[in-house]
């Protein structure tokens, strides 16, 4: 363990200068504090309540060091964390109190869980005396976030605040990374520590050691079956951005010749006008990625998991295929997908030590292949939807607009549905770690939240959040949120009035039983000058880019709404438990 | 069906039972038996955990999934003839003035169990080994009045060199020691 010695200066101050006086004795809410400065913690995310108030009491001493945002409910916390985690590729710390406060934030650790975001969360407990009493706003929640954090613990005693709390930032942050929880009892916030208080970054933990460097051998067997490859292919998922792996994967493709597609979340990590990207994969992705992968010989997975919206049906997904999966994660590992070579490392020193034994290939025509598919869909979907001159604005011609006016440079944080589909159809990424959504959870209700705190974590970026009418109900508290803490989020509302993506299944597969799925909505704008945030509708075609310019070049956040099409349908499709070549068209 | 033996070593940490347990629950796997203690070396806990199981490759994954747990250390997953492995029995039975008298030597001989305690008009036998010998002891002692049966978990050992055939490519099990 390496001792932090440039931390804040009250350790100095607790560690006794002389050997003879007696250290000021902190409380456990203070070492928390002191702990969070150490680990370098600018922004928390929280609500206060009953049994985190030692905390909150130690924070107000903390204001200049530590940036408290005051959210509207704890999962907008918990969103709001992942976002500022995605932006700043390190953990986002959310603060809660017990009972409801820590329940609140549940959705939020299951996504950030599946997602692999990494994210520190701190709620109060009530007291050591009362614990499973059923006292007051006491729940279980080590149990109930027992399945759902990459870690947990619960401190009842102050003076194990340092250590836990340094066990956690490294737990999270670390080999997949991931969210964790300690769960703090009153007690502990407010008793002294017995002893010193001292820092130390954790480094390791002898149970849990992530292989970063891959094996040589494991490197050497999955270049020699990519040297030998006719139609290798390359599956990027969300662990090459966390990884940081942008320019290795673009050498190593380059070097290759292969061509490269992404999965929801791992877009943006190539830009979409790279010569071998080809496009995205899974139930609403791009028609040529998926029906090719189908013919590739070689899938070269990278931290990617295969997931089943990714591989539809799995006991049908690239048979014809030797794979390579690249992956920190070692249990993901052989888990749906069997690797022939797999790699268990980090996706950048994997793709360093994989480039340096690969040899260039003309993949010329294997990739030309692809085009034809692209083809097909630019003529049956891409080009109707961008050019329709009949009926309501379609989701398409927002996304593609906004697209050009930012060019492919903003974030797009999406929520989900229909319109988190078409802003990964028609949004045109350039650089990277710019698309945030919730892939594994699939949260309604992510966005508003999560932008917000994308914004927090990434001042200079333009960030513009796409949300369903129904998405935005389910947070849209936090434009107070927004308001209050002065960030300029863009956040467009493509309102078809329905639960869009659920009515598409119910028209697809259920023979148009739309049931419940049609909203009554409210005025949204409303809504925002409620909150005080501007905002404007737009329903007409032609007034779609001034009202995009609008919002763009608005001083502060703002709401656009654009009514859109209200029966529309997101194609390609594999339907669920199809695979991935019975793709559909319409 | 299958039976595998799963022994799991880990930091002792309050909770941890949960964590593991949930990862057999989701995948809706059957625990048959499960027995903790602590180890040779202080702080860390061995879970003995026997499934039965069709297929290989699914305790593998689970296997990984435990891995995973951040304070568990190592995992390996055994089949029985990979392992020396034991139960315990406990049988009281009752014997009261009167009734047809214990064979204690065939108890020892043939059953090798032994009588661990005497009460008034009851015995407790113990009897140790694989299921299939504790039963047949059942078999033999359900003649007299059987007034409780407990059976703990499985232990186990493995026989390899190596003391443990181990699933998991990635765990370096030499570090620990
Ligand atoms: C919390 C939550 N509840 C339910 C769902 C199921 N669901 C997925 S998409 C969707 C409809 C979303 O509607 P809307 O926000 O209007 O977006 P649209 O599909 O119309 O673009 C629903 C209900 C979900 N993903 N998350």
């Amino acid at each position: 363990m390496e001792a932090i010695a440039s931390i804040a200066p009250e350790v100095i101050e607790t560690t006794p200068s002389v050997s003879h006086t007696v250290p000021k004795l902190i409380s456990g809410s203070e070492a928390l504090m002191m702990g969070l400065v150490a680990e370098g913690v600018d922004t928390i995310f929280g609500y206060p309540g009953g049994a985190i108030m030692p905390v909150y009491d130690a924070l107000y001493d903390y204001q200049d060091r530590i940036n408290h945002i005051l959210v509207r409910h704890e999962q907008g916390a918990g969103h709001a964390a992942q976002g500022y985690a995605r932006m700043q590729s390190r953990a986002g710390v959310c603060l809660v109190t017990s009972g409801p406060g820590a329940t609140n934030l549940v959705t939020a650790i299951a996504d950030a869980l599946i997602d692999s975001t990494p994210m520190v969360c701190i709620v109060g407990q009530v007291a050591k005396r009362l614990l499973g009493t059923d006292a007051f706003q006491e729940a279980d929640v080590m149990g109930v976030t027992m399945p759902i954090t990459k870690w947990n613990y619960q401190i009842t005693n102050a003076d194990e605040v340092p250590e836990i709390l340094s066990k956690a930032f490294y737990i999270a942050q670390s080999g997949r990374p991931g969210p964790v929880l300690i769960d703090m009892t009153k007690s502990a916030q407010l008793e002294l520590m017995t002893k010193p208080f001292v820092y130390e970054r954790c480094q390791s933990i002898i149970s849990y050691r992530p292989r970063r460097i891959p094996k040589q051998e494991q490197v050497e067997a999955a270049a020699r079956l990519i040297n030998n490859a006719k139609r290798p292919y390359v599956l990027v998922g969300h662990g090459v951005q966390i990884a940081k792996a942008e320019d290795e994967l673009r050498l190593f493709v380059e070097k290759t010749g292969i061509p490269v597609a992404t999965t929801l979340l791992g877009q943006s990590t190539i830009s979409t006008d790279h010569p071998l990207y080809v496009g995205w994969l899974g139930m609403h992705g791009n028609y040529g990625p998926n029906v090719m992968t189908d013919q590739a010989d070689v899938i070269i997975a990278i931290g990617m998991r295969f997931d089943d919206r990714v591989t539809g049906d799995a006991s049908k997904y690239i048979k014809q295929a030797k794979v390579v999966h690249i992956e920190i994660d070692p249990s993901e590992i052989d888990k749906i997908i069997r690797a022939d070579a797999p790699v268990v490392g980090d996706a950048k020193e994997a793709l360093k030590a994989l480039t340096a034994l690969v040899q260039p290939n003309d993949h010329t025509i294997w990739r030309n292949e692809f085009r034809k598919y692209d083809t097909i869909e630019y003529e049956q979907i891409t080009l109707p939807e961008l050019t329709s001159t009949e009926g309501k604005i379609r989701m398409a011609e927002v996304i593609d607009m906004l697209s050009k006016k930012t060019n492919g440079e903003a974030v797009l944080v999406t929520d989900v549905g229909q319109h988190q589909m078409m802003a990964s159809r028609y949004y045109q990424f350039r650089r990277p770690n710019s698309l945030v959504t919730s892939g594994g959870m699939g949260t309604m209700g992510f966005a508003l939240p999560a932008a917000f705190g994308a914004q927090v974590g990434a001042p200079d970026r333009q960030i513009v959040a796409i949300i369903g009418d129904g998405c935005f109900q389910m947070t849209l508290q936090e434009l107070g949120t927004i308001v209050q803490n002065k960030q300029p989020v863009k956040a467009i509302i493509l309102n078809n009035n329905f639960l869009g993506m659920v009515r598409q299944w119910q028209q697809l597969f259920h023979e148009r039983r739309y049931s419940f799925v049609e909203l009554q909505n409210p005025d949204f704008i409303t809504i925002a000058r409620g909150f005080g945030m501007d905002g404007q509708t737009c329903e007409k075609r032609e007034s779609l880019s001034d009202a995009l310019d609008t919002m763009l070049n608005h001083d502060g956040p703002f709401l656009l709404e654009v009514i859109v099409e209200k029966e529309e349908n997101v194609f390609p499709m594999v339907p669920a438990g199809a695979s991935v070549a019975q793709i559909r068209l319409k | 069906m299958t039976t595998y033996t799963i022994c799991i070593f880990t930091e002792n940490t309050i909770g941890l039972l949960n964590r593991i347990t949930i990862i057999f629950t989701r995948r809706r796997i059957n625990i048959e038996s499960l027995t903790v203690s602590e180890t040779e070396r202080k702080g860390v806990s061995r879970f003995t955990i026997v499934i039965k199981h069709e297929s290989r490759e699914e305790v593998e994954k689970l296997v990984r999934q435990i891995r995973k747990i951040v304070e568990v250390m190592a995992v390996f997953g055994y089949l029985n003839e990979e392992i020396v492995y034991n139960e315990i029995a406990l049988f009281k039975v009752s014997t009261p003035l009167g009734s047809k008298p214990l064979d204690v030597e065939t108890i020892n001989q043939q059953y090798k169990a032994w009588v661990v305690y005497w009460g008034l008009d009851y015995v407790v036998i113990e009897k140790t080994g694989n299921d299939t010998e504790i039963f047949e002891f059942f078999g033999y002692i359900k003649q007299y009045d059987i007034l409780e049966f407990v059976r703990s978990g499985r232990v186990a050992v493995g026989k390899t060199e190596k003391g443990l055939v181990e699933y998991l490519p990635e765990s370096e099990w030499a570090y620990y020691l």
